[in-house]
């Protein structure tokens, strides 16, 4: 990376925003943190992030609501997004969620508990593919 | 008070009959029926008086008497029995106040009582002879229908309120349980990923066992929720196209650590090649899951667990073979019932879901699954769960499709 990746992260679990900044904080990237939806999209505004790591289930602004601003809005619909879900049992939710997901350009989709090196991979895999497309565009 | 019938029906009657004719007026079945009626009933109830924890009907019980409470309350119980070897304790289901009924079960067959009832107050109520109120209805059809309409009505009150009941308590379980587990556990993971500092062996070995529990607890409350939506068709809808390879895969990476607690090695094998089958992939994995957690909580640190596929003509066969001590052979039959424990099983963890979920699975996919002990003269033993799953079953989609095929044909 030419320069440190900015990622915001978005879930109403300040343990899991600790604990995901702990995992994160170890590689160089500048971080921030939003509680719910609608503290994300003013967040979006004042700094397009590299990366989004996406909670669904939240109050206010749900998860769906900021990709279907984000994808709907032309500055953010090339941000990467991340979903971070809780863990979905029934096979037929997942797969709404996946497909859901998969039809708004969401790339990732990781399951609480995230192992902090599946997590790290795939925010490594995600900012490349952005650096790479940067590149192609600039 | 309406008087227009009073001159005729109750001219000149005991007055004691009047009062227990309104009384019965209060009464949620009664309120509509004709004073005739209401007068004819009367010949059959009394008034009865009870202490705080009188128990006016049990459980099971032959059905014969009815009771409108009209003062107090009324706690209705059910027997809940975990395993067969524990005390059985009662659940309350519902409650019941003034004009309310309890003891149902006394009007229909089998006639024998779906719940106990236990005051919980000094209660008043006014008893009913159910054998002559039945013999009653029988005669005199007009009176009948409307109180078993009205009963008919009280019956799916109380179910539909117990559905909403499970609903909600299945939404807290999976999700207000679930969330902060979800946090222990990646906090845990943090912290053996060495994010959060180096750890001393000690701890390390320490947040190993946290995170060997909170799986644990993790299964668990999935067993629970889960055997609530066991229905066959439940579990059919999400039937899909997977690589039961990977679904081995990912149960053995399920239980990795707990099987390296106890140094135990999982031996894999697998057939040449795995091909694609229909089933419920994540069904399938909490089965395998399920199966190798058993066989490593029952298994001798340091020994091994097989765990083979096969295919044989148009099956599927799986088999997780243990070292442990086997299943006392009187109590074979009922390992795959719910909260089975086997008597042998001393201080090992657990509910005694896992095998009766995994029947569960296995039968919503025309499948087999048997357990048998493997032990020998030497002293060997072990017990092995055989998976049986047919290779013919179908997505929804399949599905629907034959059904549209079927359709055609019989318009040709």
């Amino acid at each position: 990376m030419t320069k440190e990746a900015y990622i915001l992260v978005v879930d109403d679990d300040p343990d899991i925003l600790e604990n995901i900044v702990t995992i994160l904080e170890t590689q160089p990237y500048r971080l921030a943190t939003a509680r719910d939806g609608k503290q994300c999209m003013k967040m979006l505004e004042q700094e397009t992030p590299d990366l989004l790591i996406l909670d669904l289930l939240m109050p206010r602004m749900d998860g769906w609501g900021v990709i279907r601003e984000m994808r709907s809005e032309r500055k953010f619909d090339k941000v990467p997004i991340m979903i971070l879900s809780t863990v979905v049992e029934d096979a037929s939710r997942r797969r709404y969620e996946l497909e859901t997901g998969m039809s708004m350009d969401v790339q990732e989709y990781i399951q609480k508990p995230a192992r902090p090196a599946e997590l790290l991979r795939l925010v490594v895999k995600l900012l490349n593919i952005k650096e790479a497309a940067d590149f192609e565009i600039g | 008070m309406d008087n227009s019938g009073f001159d005729s029906v109750f001219d000149g009657m005991d007055p004691r009959v009047l009062i227990t004719v309104a009384r019965l007026r209060n009464s949620e079945i009664f309120a509509e029926l004709d004073e005739e009626d209401l007068v004819s009933i009367a010949g059959f109830c009394r008034e009865e008086n009870y202490q705080d924890g009188h128990i006016v009907l049990v459980e099971g019980q032959p059905a014969n008497s009815m009771f409108i409470i009209e003062r107090g309350k009324v706690a209705l119980e059910k027997k809940v029995q975990i395993g067969r070897h524990t005390t059985p304790r009662n659940a309350t289901i519902d409650y019941v106040g003034p004009g309310q009924i309890a003891g149902f079960s006394s009007l229909t067959p089998p006639y024998l009582y779906a719940t106990s009832a236990v005051c919980t107050e000094p209660t008043r109520v006014l008893y009913i002879d159910a054998d002559q109120l039945r013999e009653y209805l029988r005669e005199q059809p007009k009176a009948g229908y409307p109180i078993m309409l009205k009963m008919a009505r009280l019956i799916g009150f109380r179910y539909r309120g117990s559905i909403d009941t499970l609903t909600y308590f299945l939404s807290i379980v999976s999700h207000e349980l679930r969330s902060p587990l979800a946090a222990i556990e990646n906090y845990l993971q943090t912290m053996l990923g060495g994010f959060a500092g180096e750890l001393t062996q000690k701890q390390d070995k320490m947040i190993k066992r946290c995170v060997v529990r909170v799986t644990d607890l993790r299964a668990l409350i999935s067993d629970v929720v889960d055997l609530a939506r066991m229905r066959p068709e439940q579990i059919q809808a999400d039937f899909e196209w997977f690589d039961p390879g990977d679904t081995g895969t990912e149960s053995i990476e399920d239980v990795r650590l707990a099987a390296a607690e106890k140094n135990i090695r999982i031996r894999v094998a697998p057939p040449a090649k795995f091909e694609p089958i229909v089933g419920g992939h994540r069904r399938l994995r909490q089965v395998f899951t399920n199966i190798l957690n058993n066989a490593i909580k029952f298994s001798p640190p340091d020994s091994t667990i097989i765990f083979r596929a096969w295919y044989e003509a148009d099956q599927l066969i799986f088999e997780v073979e243990d070292e442990g001590p086997g299943i006392p052979t009187e109590e074979m039959d009922e390992v795959f019932k719910d909260f089975f424990r086997a008597s042998n099983v001393g201080d090992t963890p657990g509910m005694g879901l896992g095998l009766s979920i995994a029947h569960n699975i296995i039968e919503a996919h025309n499948g087999e699954i048997v357990v048998r002990n493997v032990g020998d003269e030497s002293g060997k033993t072990g017990a092995c769960v055989r998976i049986v799953i047919p290779r013919n079953l179908m997505t929804p989609e399949m599905r629907k499709r034959e059904y549209a095929k079927d359709l055609q044909q019989i318009e040709q």
